[in-house]
């Protein structure tokens, strides 16, 4: 341990190994990464999950849940109510079976104005209830929300969801034990609805201005400590899907997780995560593949920040919140089904077990992933591997730097004449680039707020098309940077592209593991290929390298992939063009929740990603002079005169 | 012998009654609400006729001594203490009898020229151990002088009482159990076994969804002419149960407290249990004695009267119609509070004032902010309808980080039918480490605000005057305007809070930190070091030396 020893001892010899093998070490180290990733499915990298709260004391009362013959009856009586209200919520039905349970029960109402175009507005209704604990003073509340579903909505139903709800509601208000009030909240157009709730609960908005006009709240109940969403669509489950992946990858508490899966596997129902339940092989290989696919498909969701299911609207404000979502079908063989006492039964666990919290969820993890339902990979675990890759760019980068410095020095020496290096012009191009960026981003709001003409337009040709042709018009910045002739300005840029790059990622990847992965696992080998060469075969390899990077083609890309595996009986012709579409939507969707949940993925790639590609992008349109190879060349004899000096 | 003993013990309590001079009443009202639920709010008053600046409280017959001392020691004008678990739901329930905030309230007035905030501190410390409460707790950084939000419910000798003789304080975080009823039934005069005392059974009073017991001490008029002064004192017990919970909505004494009265206290002189029946359906077993039909400020009530006799009595209220569900008419005035804003960086308070009444109600808002949450007066905004409204008056003393606590009142016009909000920013502070709880992650409580009021009209009024003292002075009892003391919810707020496991972590890493550094350190300063100069070698001749290294041990 060489703590005390003198830092700038032996640094030389560093720097010169550091010189030598850093394009080795970097490619070691991006291999190490890979691998370090491959291996966290393996059992032995990752662990079971288990309780770490004592006070949630899962299952320990005898269930006494019993009303699922309201629950039938309710389920009946909405669906024929749903007959007479084609696309809207039935809230006077719903409004009277609560008041009857005897809740305290309001309506929300909220408006939503198109972000790109002022004149389109939607509005929407929320029912909720709140039963007011006996034991509590409101203070403190628990939630218990389900999407409603109209007949004519393209989802799978959710009626049954909304009777269990108001059975276990009936059934909750006659205990005396609750000390924390349950708010039962039906809401209305999917995710709008509960995040204009949770704005007006909060009385914030959370994206752009004047897009969700999220009312006021008559009633509340406190702090909010946790949510379940229901999303059920039979009386009868066989398999209940938990589904965790929140707004901007956030997680809810693994306790809380655990403790959703524990009162399933109670209730005997097929418990998943991700469509796959607990997995078992002796075979080591298939076990690994199972893991590695499971935590994939999580990675998957987690990466684009879109929430899969109501409940990811909650994580913003703190609450631990996740979806139960079941199913009839069921993909294990002789696994039975479970009626409406069973699951009225689980969520009578789930929320009597929260009902025992003191403190609110802080024990277990909030940041993890789940190779299956019972294992998980702590941050601790995962967090090396995308270290190891980003690391990469720092070493890179710092070996670049003592590059430039020896250089410098023997120019200084054997004064050779080369154009001077400008730091404020490469500082200008840096913020220039940046200064694009923020650009792009706000073209969506500014096409939408002041070229009201344009209307009658459909929104990608307002707002796609534009993006692209700024996207397609900065792909030329680098013909009007002039010093991409000085080859030490064009490394020192190149630095610090690589420096912005590292860190973003490694920020990214703090909040959102498996968006700094994925865009580390494809950007980080690209931009270590990206130098200042003059050979031309090399520089044209390199940005057609770098052109396929740009995020728009990675997008592009992925989607043209899912859309062939989606449709794979279609010919190459219709899936390209089905894939532009659904890049188009994709994109505009992307700004859509920007501006109305506060999505900051689309932020993040126009504000950071782009103008970092366009640094490399001018890096690898560097041209420069023969003689200056030649003082590259002399470089090594230089190295050894020095060491023969030494 | 038996009966000369008998005897002489009744001779002797008749004389103890005799040489009292004063009355102890106690009341029961009955009261079943709109909605699914029923209150009960029993009023235990002791007057006595002596004047409370002479009186040495050395012989107190029946007065609960420890309190006597209490008063005469601290020199207190006038104490009100409630204990409360659960909410009052105004707008379901209109407006209670005494008005108490969840948790523990203290509202002292001393006598002027005391030494008020020594005198403060003893009595927070008296009376926890008095009700076994933790009202040590109380002291200067959560105690403030309202100027507007109180005034004194008794008498006044002098004019010298002003704010600075007055002190309230309130803990949210108080938990109100058995524990504290047991002790403020032994200040009873006849303790609980006989009278209506014996209907607060611990085991059924605490499923409610609301109790309140309270200790209410004042000087009041010994009579008319008001020529001399009295002491009183009224204890009270507030209850609310629920149907739902009872599992059925026919009450009966026996079902709500576990049992009937059991005979009348011999000690008091007027025992009576009312039955408000306005607008109910109920047939009431057995009949009642009395029917009393009081209108108050246009609200006509009428309720049925029993006279507790010395036999056995159980009230069985049957509902006539049981489905029939009244509609429920929300008081002229209620209010709640809410915290607004995510994360842990800033956020505000908002109180919300709903003004249900046809014209404008004149309103005092008076908030106690702990100082660990620091909020900025320039953020103060209050609004209705979306127009900004201008206080009449605002009185505000900020916070000092762990001396006071933020005092803010606010005297607003509220427009009619409309809900105003007050909302003031704060931001999240961190506190030292050691000034968390043990259960840190539960959060701070911020406690309700209280907002007064003289209201116009007495919908859903059940208080008592404050020139009476008993429950029946309630009846008939039209005024001017009607003083209510509107609570709110309390808030529960999540400081940053710090990883408690983490001064774990941190002695491992500094003691790893101190072992490794440890043995070069030792190294450096016990050893010679020299200078040697050092021959390269290659990398091949290393590994050719490694080998050798290894043959040698495996031949040997």
């Amino acid at each position: 341990m060489g703590l005390l020893t003198d830092p700038t001892t032996g640094q030389g010899k560093f720097i010169k190994i550091l010189l030598k093998y850093y394009s080795y070490a970097c490619m070691l180290l991006y291999i190490g990464g890979v691998i370090w990733f491959l291996a966290l499915a393996y059992p032995t990298m990752n662990a079971n999950t288990y309780f770490s709260e004592n006070a949630l004391l899962p299952g320990l009362v005898k269930s006494q849940f019993r009303e699922d013959r309201e629950a039938a009856r309710y389920h009946e009586e909405l669906l024929d109510e749903m007959n007479k209200y084609h696309d809207s919520i039935p809230y006077s039905w719903l409004l009277a079976k609560f008041n009857q349970i005897g809740l305290d029960t309001y309506t929300h109402n909220f408006t939503l104005t198109s972000p790109f175009n002022r004149k389109d507005k939607f509005s929407g209704k929320n029912v909720y209830g709140i039963l007011r604990a006996p034991r509590g003073s409101s203070s403190e509340a628990l939630v218990l929300s389900t999407p409603f579903r109209p007949s004519t909505s393209a989802h799978p139903p959710t009626a049954p969801s909304v009777a269990i709800m108001l059975a276990f509601a009936k059934f909750a208000n006659r205990e005396k034990y609750w000390a924390k009030d349950i708010i039962f909240l039906i809401t209305e157009h999917e995710q709008v609805g509960v995040q204009a709730w949770l704005e007006a609960y909060y009385g914030v908005s959370c994206g752009s201005e004047n897009i969700l006009d999220h009312g006021d709240l008559r009633g509340r109940g406190g702090a909010i400590q946790a949510a379940i969403n229901l999303e059920l669509h039979s009386e009868r489950i066989g398999q209940m899907d938990i589904k965790i992946e929140g707004l901007n990858g956030q997680l809810p508490n693994l306790d809380l997780f655990n403790l959703a899966s524990k009162m399933c596997t109670k209730e005997g129902v097929y418990q998943t995560f991700k469509n796959k339940g607990p997995f078992y092989s002796r075979k080591p290989s298939k076990e690994w593949l199972n893991y590695f696919r499971n935590m994939l498909s999580m990675m998957g969701t987690q990466a684009t920040g879109i929430p899969n299911g109501n409940h990811g609207l909650f994580h913003r404000f703190g609450i631990q919140a996740l979806t139960l979502e079941g199913f009839e079908q069921s993909r294990a063989k002789g696994s039975n089904k479970i009626w409406f006492v069973g699951t009225g039964r689980i969520i009578e666990g789930i929320f009597r077990s929260l009902n025992n919290l003191l403190e609110r969820f802080h024990q277990s993890f909030f940041f993890y992933l789940l190779p299956s339902s019972d294992r998980y990979i702590s941050i601790s675990i995962y967090i090396p591997s995308v270290c190891l890759m980003i690391g990469t760019m720092f070493i890179k980068a710092c070996a670049r730097w003592f590059k430039l410095q020896e250089t410098s020095c023997k120019e200084m020496s054997t004064e050779t004449h080369s154009p001077p290096v400008r730091i404020d012009k490469i500082i200008t191009t840096f913020l220039v680039t940046h200064f694009f960026g923020v650009l792009v981003s706000n073209i969506p709001q500014f096409m939408s707020r002041y070229i009201t003409s344009l209307s009658v337009y459909e929104t990608n040709v307002k707002v796609f098309y534009p993006l692209l042709a700024c996207l397609v018009q900065l792909l030329f910045i680098p013909l009007f940077i002039r010093m991409r002739h000085c080859r030490k300005s064009m490394e020192l840029l190149n630095i610090l592209a690589m420096l912005e790059l590292g860190t973003v990622l490694i920020c990214i990847s703090m909040n959102n593991f498996s968006l700094g992965f994925f865009c580390a696992i494809i950007s980080v080998p690209a931009a270590l290929l990206v130098n200042p060469s003059s050979c031309r075969i090399c520089s044209y390899f390199q940005r057609f390298l770098w052109f396929l990077v740009h995020p728009l083609i990675i997008l592009t890309v992925a989607v043209m992939i899912n859309t062939y595996f989606l449709f794979p009986e279609e010919r190459m012709k219709e899936i390209v063009i089905r894939g532009w579409d659904a890049t188009q939507q994709s994109v505009i969707f992307s700004i859509v929740d920007s501006m109305v949940y506060g999505n900051w993925l689309y932020g993040v790639v126009t504000n950071i990603f782009i103008p970092n590609w366009l640094c490399f992008w001018i890096v690898s349109f560097c041209v420069f002079k023969e003689d200056e190879i030649d003082t590259e060349k002399t470089e090594d004899i230089t190295d050894k005169d020095i060491k023969k000096t030494n | 012998m038996k009966c000369l003993i008998v005897s002489l013990g009744i001779l002797f309590i008749c004389h103890l009654v005799h040489s009292y001079e004063g009355t102890i009443t106690e009341e029961l009202l009955i009261k079943p609400l709109y909605s699914e639920q029923v209150y009960t709010h029993f009023q235990f008053s002791t007057k006595w006729d002596i004047d409370p600046d002479k009186e040495t409280f050395r012989h107190s017959p029946l007065f609960p001594r420890p309190l006597g001392e209490i008063v005469q020691r601290f020199d207190i004008q006038e104490l009100h203490v409630t204990l409360t678990s659960g909410l009052w739901r105004y707008e379901k329930w209109g407006y209670p009898v005494k008005d108490a905030a969840t948790g523990v309230e203290v509202l002292a007035w001393f006598k002027p020229g005391s030494d008020v905030d020594k005198n403060w501190k003893l009595l927070a410390n008296s009376l926890s151990g008095l009700l076994c409460a933790s009202l040590n707790f109380i002291d200067n950084t959560n105690t403030i002088k309202p100027e507007f939000s109180f005034r004194p419910r008794g008498i006044l000798e002098s004019n010298l009482l002003n704010n600075s003789y007055v002190r309230y304080a309130n803990l949210p975080h108080e938990i109100v159990c058995t524990e504290n009823l047991t002790p403020w039934k032994k200040l009873l005069p006849c303790d609980s076994r006989t009278g209506l005392a014996s209907l607060l059974n611990s085991g059924h009073i605490h499923n409610t969804r609301y109790h309140s017991i309270g200790l209410h001490l004042r000087p009041v008029c010994r009579d008319k002419s008001c020529e001399s002064m009295s002491l009183e004192l009224q204890q009270t017990v507030s209850l609310v149960y629920d149907y739902l919970i009872l599992g059925t909505k026919n009450w009966s004494l026996r079902k709500l407290f576990g049992q009937g009265i059991n005979r009348k206290c011999v000690l008091v002189s007027k025992s009576d249990v009312y039955v408000d029946t306005t607008n109910q359906d109920i047939e009431l077993e057995p009949p009642p004695d009395e029917t009393v039909t009081s209108v108050r400020g246009g609200q006509v009530t009428t309720l049925q009267k029993y006279i507790v006799s010395n036999q056995f009595l159980n009230i069985y209220a049957k509902f006539q119609n049981a489905d029939l569900v009244s509609l429920n008419l929300p008081p002229p005035l209620h209010a709640n509070q809410y915290l607004s804003g995510y994360g842990q960086e800033r956020g505000g308070i908002v109180t919300k004032i709903y003004n249900n009444h046809w014209k404008q109600i004149d309103v005092v808002l008076m908030q106690n902010i702990p100082w660990f949450i620091p909020i900025y007066l320039h953020t103060l905004k209050v609004t209705a309808d979306g127009r900004d409204i201008k206080p009449i008056q605002l009185r505000y003393i900020p916070a000092r980080q762990r001396e006071r606590p933020t005092y803010l009142e606010v005297l607003l016009t509220v427009p009619a039918r409309t809900a105003t909000s007050v909302v003031i920013d704060f931001d999240y502070v961190f506190l030292k480490w050691q000034e968390y709880p043990p259960d840190a992650n539960f959060g701070f409580h911020i406690g309700s605000a209280v907002i007064s009021s003289y209201l116009p009209v007495a919908r859903n009024y059940t208080a008592v005057p404050w020139d009476g003292s008993l429950i029946s002075d309630s009846f008939n009892a039209s005024r001017s305007g009607y003083l209510v003391e509107v609570r709110t919810e309390n808030l529960i707020i999540t400081l940053p809070t710090p990883d408690f496991s983490m001064p774990y972590n941190v002695i491992c890493l500094a003691c790893t930190v101190v072992a490794l550094a440890f043995g070069p350190l030792h190294n450096i300063t016990t050893r010679k070091l020299i200078l040697k100069s050092k021959r390269k070698v290659l990398l091949i001749e290393r590994i050719k030396k490694f080998l050798f290294s290894l043959k040698k041990t495996k031949t040997e």
